[in-house]
């Protein structure tokens, strides 16, 4: 990856860092996910058109529709008509796929670390040196 | 529209521009033209089976084959003389290729296609006296489908005055103006030959913007060779390499960043 190839683009409030040497759909999805989880979009807020996520990215609004499909996929916008696609306004939604993300990257975590041969001691004792460290 | 009429008769093969030279198979492997969305009765917006163009003793076109979906913003990328605008005048019905079948939105090239091509040819210039509301006056009268509402929307997002004569402006300017009479077109396929070249980078980034707001939606497929491609290359969803007048590799873009990086990258390591 080379450094001319990542551009950062803001977004209203939102930030995307866009690497031209990965999947474009990827990145976007990944970033919104990302924002809604957060909290930096809040729920039922209004998110950008197509149009104008692809205007403000410079990227192509094939892109950009294929990832607010995605989205609408994962429960975590809504479209509705005529007016937009909204975050969706249900706190319930978001918590659920945050957990999911959350479980996907905690079993990534364990088997990789069983998979060099650390056990459950080893791994406790692991997280509380980082803990230790201070940090998020 | 019997568009129908055209799809998918025995003579056309999926094509094997999905093949790449010798030695870079990971890049190549299983790459289609087609997407999973894609639906599968609607015409490829450009269809060319075995193209070969010579002029003297230079072959522009090599047995090209190539299939282009339709709604697609394509990258048409390659080295000086591996067939790029030779493949455009051929798409826009200028150049008679000596060899080989093509079709555009289901047609031959031809004077017939007019209505759906909007070509931008290389370095393309306008009348000097035009003003840009002149050169709208203009093309509302003489190109097909030109829509003033939204040429007039592109001059104002690509700011450029419309009361500037064309003999007054910059090379890049002049460009801003041709890249908008083409594309405020409502025609189905739009051939744009090297719109970046020899222009400065704010009229670069005018264009670009120009273009995303112009495309996407799935109804028009719009072919961009360049080699400026930092710019633009965000915008391509397919992109087709070509070396010495055939398809080096083609795909979706996203598939390809996946496989082998950024286009600059892919034409670094395909072209060295």
């Amino acid at each position: 990856m080379r450094d001319d190839a990542v551009h950062e683009r803001k977004v209203g409030p939102l930030t995307f860092r866009l690497d031209l040497s990965q999947p474009l759909y990827e990145q976007i999805l990944e970033q919104m996910r990302a924002a809604i989880a957060r909290g930096e979009l809040p729920l039922g807020e209004k998110i950008p058109s197509v149009r104008e996520m692809a205007q403000a990215l410079r990227v192509n609004p094939n892109t950009v529709s294929h990832a607010y499909q995605e989205l609408e996929r994962d429960g975590l916008t809504e479209t509705r008509r005529g007016q937009g696609t909204f975050v969706t306004a249900e706190p319930a939604r978001v918590d659920q796929f945050r957990t999911a993300i959350a479980e996907q990257a905690v079993n990534e975590f364990v088997d990789r670390m069983q998979a060099l041969g650390f056990g459950w001691n080893d791994i406790d004792r692991l997280l509380d040196e980082r803990k230790a460290k201070g940090g998020a | 529209m019997d568009r129908q009429v055209h799809h998918g008769p025995a003579g056309w093969s999926q094509g094997d521009g999905a093949q790449v030279t010798a030695g870079r198979p990971p890049l190549s492997a299983g790459m289609s033209a087609r997407t999973e969305n894609e639906p599968a009765n609607r015409p490829p917006a450009v269809r060319c089976e075995g193209l070969t163009k010579q002029y003297g003793s230079k072959r522009a076109l090599d047995g090209l084959t190539l299939e282009v979906p339709q709604g697609r913003v394509v990258g048409v990328l390659g080295p000086n003389g591996a067939g790029k605008s030779t493949l455009f005048r051929v798409l826009a019905g200028l150049v008679q290729p000596d060899a080989g079948r093509v079709e555009v939105a289901g047609q031959l090239p031809g004077w017939r296609t007019n209505r759906q091509i909007a070509y931008l040819p290389d370095r393309a210039r306008w009348y000097r006296e035009h003003t840009v509301r002149d050169a709208f006056r203009y093309a509302e009268q003489f190109l097909l489908g030109f829509q003033p509402e939204q040429a007039l929307e592109l001059a104002a997002w690509m700011q450029l005055d419309l009361d500037l004569r064309a003999g007054d402006m910059s090379r890049g300017q002049e460009a801003r103006l041709m890249l908008i009479l083409c594309i405020a077109r409502r025609v189905p396929v739009i051939l744009l030959d090297e719109p970046f070249a020899g222009i400065d980078a704010v009229s670069r980034a005018r264009i670009t913007e120009g273009l995303v707001a112009r495309i996407g939606g799935g109804e028009t497929t719009v072919l961009v060779s360049t080699h400026e491609l930092a710019e633009v290359e965000a915008l391509f969803d397919h992109a087709v390499f070509l070396n010495a007048g055939r398809v080096l590799m083609q795909g979706p873009a996203d598939e390809l960043r996946r496989r082998g990086g950024s286009m600059q990258e892919i034409m670094q390591q395909l072209y060295v």
